[in-house]
């Protein structure tokens, strides 16, 4: 087989996730508009104030024009056939209690997904929040994680048993009307986790949440928030996977972190949602807000995330450094195929006295794909003694994939110190040569280039999830070098 | 503030209304005019918002009133003192915008090049002229380009045939006068290097006082097949100038284009270099100096386009910010489909000096070819304490010693450059910059 086939065959790894579940979803009508926004609100059971978040969002959003700066191409979703609330029948209307409670199908889903629901089963040293469509159906160790005071639900809940924390911190790092999707997301999240972990604790095991888009037409739109107080730790991980459809469904999240004094969230993610066919059909569009805001000083934001599906990507995790010497680190690999388009990055916004700041970021393409890195590092007058430090490498596999850099550097403090470089390279012959000469078939050799070239980034990942990393990439880019 | 952005749409298309005096001595330069003038009608002025404008104001520039330049009666005074000595016999001198015979020589010049006024070739439809003039620009929906084309008249024209290699480098010294009111210049070059040609061209910008005035240059240059230019360009425009140029080069197969941007003058300027690939295996160099201080706002927008397979390009372009300068680099390297082994390399440095300076950079890669090695740099800092304590533990003060790195961070830049009568003149003004830096930090 010549290389280029080898290659070829491998990048159609098929898309493991691209089933549906079967379950009986309740009533609830397509498009947006206040009615419908107050529905969601009343069905959820919240109190006025999240309503009244969420209108003011709307009306925001409504002033509002969809931004055409991405360097990616695709027809704007129609936002009236969109269903903004998706909920599965349930035989009780209260929160489930135990598995039993939740409907089996549904649990099936997550084992073949590869999440056990039942605690036993589970990798030791994770709780897991199950988030199918709109809204959470599970939520592994919360009594082992309430005896060490850390809080970790659906946001739903925590609107319901920790309503002074929600509001004291919701919109509080991505404001109602931050952008076009985050405004859109703030008028009609629907679940995702809440994390709160008090003074001086360090979270006694990882923290995951696992997002599922079932339902065709429904797009999810989950609402994140972690508040770490001073001096505590917590590590959360997101996954997220869907099945194939030939329509585009819209995922529209927001995520914010809050860091106090010598406090550190590392957040990590693993996109695989599914990312269309080979021609582009089908797909999520993942448009993403991300931020964290480290508040206190010494405090540390760490994101690392490793993208390989969406049809559309659209994501730009930032750290605002306001307190002293904080740190805000970003480690991503973002993976294209096919005619996935990918325009993702970081801003590191330094605002405190000696803040840090560290970009790697490798991105492949392939097929017919677009990859883009887009970052931004921005040092203010008075961020004496700021440092930053950018990587971004960008690999081509193919003729027929672009690579493309934008980073924007703002620096206005003569004391700060900024470094970028980037550069864009391929899987050479003569390296796949040497490997083969060496006895590894091809296959083998370009998957053990890839990850080297990823390495810095995958090493960022806890344990578990790097071996996942790493399999996932082998997939995606099975057979794709040429 | 609608009414703000009319006046500034409309700024440029007032100004057209002084390009009646031009027309009637040549019917191709009228024709060119006409186009060029229709085209600043179409082209929206650029506006904040626009990706490329998004750092810089030109709100100096729009919110006064001008004359056209070659319309004022001044005085030259003595200007022999910015001749190179290595171009006596080959220079051209405009003054302020208009061609100065007495000034200029071109004894020195090998006799089959061709060199002359723009506007005298016209009248005598020079062929060639009519031939290249406005292929090589290549900023299309640039109104600012177009405005050059809507005043064309003077400027230089070079053509060095093919075979010929010019020792002598070219000066075209392009000198703005003081004068009782603003006034605005439009200067135009284009140079063609036929086959195995080889040219050294060094244009040269300068203001003999500290008055307003806005100068929009365009230079063109192709080069054919195994041609060799080098193009050193030197703004030392008035401290209130406002310089917004572009170069745009064509390099054919084996060819080779070095061009080196010095930026010290103007309170306000832009220089835009592209370089496109016209065939295979080609090399080009765009590299930058800008030594900005006190409120001057620099920006360099570069492109580099890759279209053939086989190119080596290298753009090392390097800021010394002080004061509350400003400077502002985007330089973009595309890599089109299909043209493979590329090798290119980009790096912007910057020093920023002072507290109130700042500095917005954004190197750019654009590839859609696999086999190509790109990459690119960006740097911001200050002068690094270890040296400057190297430094003055070998015994030079604290002056001594920020003099020393200043002028070694700048000078990596210049040395490159072959006419050594121009490296000594940017050796100076180098000098004369960490001076004035010097004090300014002293007084401050």
């Amino acid at each position: 087989m010549s290389e280029t086939e080898a290659l070829e065959s491998m990048v159609g790894g098929e898309y493991k996730y691209g089933f549906t579940t079967d379950v009986e979803y309740e009533d609830f009508p397509t498009g947006i508009n206040e009615d419908i926004i107050r529905e969601i609100s009343r069905r959820k059971n919240e109190p006025e104030w999240v309503t009244e978040f969420r209108l003011e969002a709307f009306e925001k959003w409504k002033q509002m024009e969809e931004p055409d700066w991405p360097n990616v191409e695709y027809e704007t979703p129609d936002f009236d056939k969109v269903q903004y609330y998706s909920a599965t029948k349930k035989k009780n209307k209260n929160k489930p209690e135990s598995l039993d409670d939740v409907d089996p199908e549904i649990i099936e889903t997550y084992k073949k997904l590869g999440i056990p629901l039942e605690e036993q089963k589970q990798l030791q040293g994770i709780a897991v929040d199950a988030v199918f469509d709109s809204e959470s159906i599970f939520t592994t160790f919360k009594e082992k994680l309430a005896e060490a005071g850390v809080i970790f639900c659906s946001i739903s809940e925590a609107i319901q048993d920790h309503p002074e924390l929600v509001k004291e911190y919701l919109g509080s790092v991505v404001p109602k009307g931050d952008n076009f999707y985050a405004a859109l997301n703030s008028a009609v999240f629907s679940d995702g986790s809440f994390v709160y972990v008090p003074k001086d604790t360090v979270c006694p095991m990882e923290l995951s949440t696992y997002f599922r888009i079932n339902n065709m037409q429904s797009g999810q739109f989950e609402r994140t928030l972690i508040i770490c107080e001073d001096n505590s730790q917590v590590s959360y991980l997101e996954g997220c996977t869907a099945p194939m459809f030939q329509e585009n469904q819209l995922h529209a999240a927001v995520v914010e972190l809050v860091a106090l004094e010598n406090a550190e969230i590392k957040y990590s993610t693993i996109q695989n949602w599914y990312s269309g066919d080979e021609e582009g059909q089908g797909g999520i569009f993942n448009f993403v807000t991300k931020r964290g805001h480290c508040r206190g000083d010494n405090s540390k934001i760490s994101w690392t995330q490793v993208e390989t599906g969406s049809a559309i990507t659209w994501k730009y995790p930032s750290v605002i450094m306001q307190g002293d010497g904080s740190i805000g680190e970003f480690f991503s690999v973002a993976v294209t195929n096919n005619r996935q388009q990918a325009d993702t990055g970081t801003k590191m916004i330094h605002v405190g006295k000696n803040t840090k700041s560290t970009i790697i970021s490798k991105g492949i393409s392939a097929g017919k794909s677009n990859n883009s890195y887009r970052g931004q590092v921005k040092i203010s007058p008075r961020a004496d003694g700021a440092q930053n430090y950018s990587v971004c490498d960008s690999m081509l596999i193919g003729q027929t994939c672009g690579a493309h850099t934008f980073p924007y550097i703002e620096s206005a403090n003569p004391t700060a110190k900024v470094e970028h470089e980037a550069s864009t390279s391929r899987v050479g012959e003569d390296q796949i040569f040497y490997l083969q000469q060496r006895g590894m078939d091809e296959d083998d050799a370009i998957s053990l280039i890839v990850n080297g070239f990823c390495k810095e980034v995958l090493k960022e990942l806890p344990m578990e999830f790097a071996v996942e990393a790493d399999k996932l990439l082998g997939i995606k880019l099975e057979g794709s070098v040429g | 503030m609608a009414k703000l952005k009319q006046s500034n749409q409309s700024f440029l298309q007032d100004l057209l209304s002084f390009q009646g005096s031009l027309n009637g001595k040549s019917q191709f330069l009228d024709e060119v005019r006409l186009k060029g003038a229709e085209e600043v009608k179409n082209i929206p002025f650029p506006h904040r918002k626009d990706e490329d404008w998004r750092f810089i104001s030109l709100r100096d520039l729009y919110t006064d009133d001008y004359e056209l330049a070659t319309r004022l009666d001044v005085s030259v005074p003595d200007i022999s003192e910015h001749y190179l000595p290595e171009s006596e016999g080959s220079r051209m001198v405009f003054v302020n915008g208009v061609y100065s015979e007495e000034h200029s020589q071109a004894e020195a010049l090998p006799d089959e090049v061709e060199i002359g006024n723009i506007a005298d070739l016209a009248s005598e439809d020079h062929p060639l002229l009519k031939e290249h003039l406005g292929k090589y620009g290549n900023f299309e929906d640039d109104v600012f380009s177009s405005f050059n084309t809507a005043f064309l008249d003077d400027g230089a024209f070079i053509h060095v045939p093919k075979g010929v290699k010019v020792d002598a480098p070219i000066h075209l010294l392009f000198v703005q006068t003081e004068a009782d009111v603003n006034y605005f210049a439009t200067s135009r070059c284009l140079v063609l290097a036929d086959e195995s040609s080889e040219v050294t061209i060094v244009e040269d910008y300068i203001g003999l006082g500290d008055n307003k005035y806005f100068n929009l240059p365009v230079f063109e240059v192709n080069l054919e097949e195994e041609a060799y230019v080098k193009h050193t360009k030197i703004q030392r425009e008035s401290k209130e100038a406002i310089h917004l140029a572009r170069t745009g080069a064509f390099v054919a197969k084996h060819a080779n284009y070095e061009s080196y941007t010095i930026t010290r003058g103007a309170k306000l300027s832009r220089n835009e270099p592209r370089i496109s690939q016209r065939d295979e295996e080609v090399e080009f160099t765009v590299d930058g100096l800008v030594l900005i201080d006190g409120d001057q706002v620099s920006d360099t927008h570069s492109v580099m386009d890759h279209r053939f397979s086989h190119a080596e390009s290298h753009q090392l372009h390097k800021c010394v910010i002080n004061g509350k300068a400003h400077s502002v680099f985007n330089g973009k390297i595309f890599v089109r489909k299909d043209a493979q082994k590329i090798d290119s390399f980009q790096e912007n440095r910057n020093l920023l000096l002072s507290r109130k300076g700042l500095v917005n950079t954004k190197p750019q890669l654009e590839i859609f070819a696999d086999d190509v090695v790109c990459t690119h740099g960006a740097t911001i800092g200050q002068l690094e304490e270890e040296e400057m304590f190297y430094l003055k533990s070998r015994g030079l003060n604290d002056q001594q010693a920020r003099e020393l790195l200043i002028y070694a961070f700048a000078l990596e830049t210049i040395e490159n450059i072959s006419v050594e009568s121009v490296q000594k003149l940017l050796v100076d003004e180098v000098h004369k910059f960490t001076e004035r830096q010097l004090d300014s930090q002293l007084t401050a």
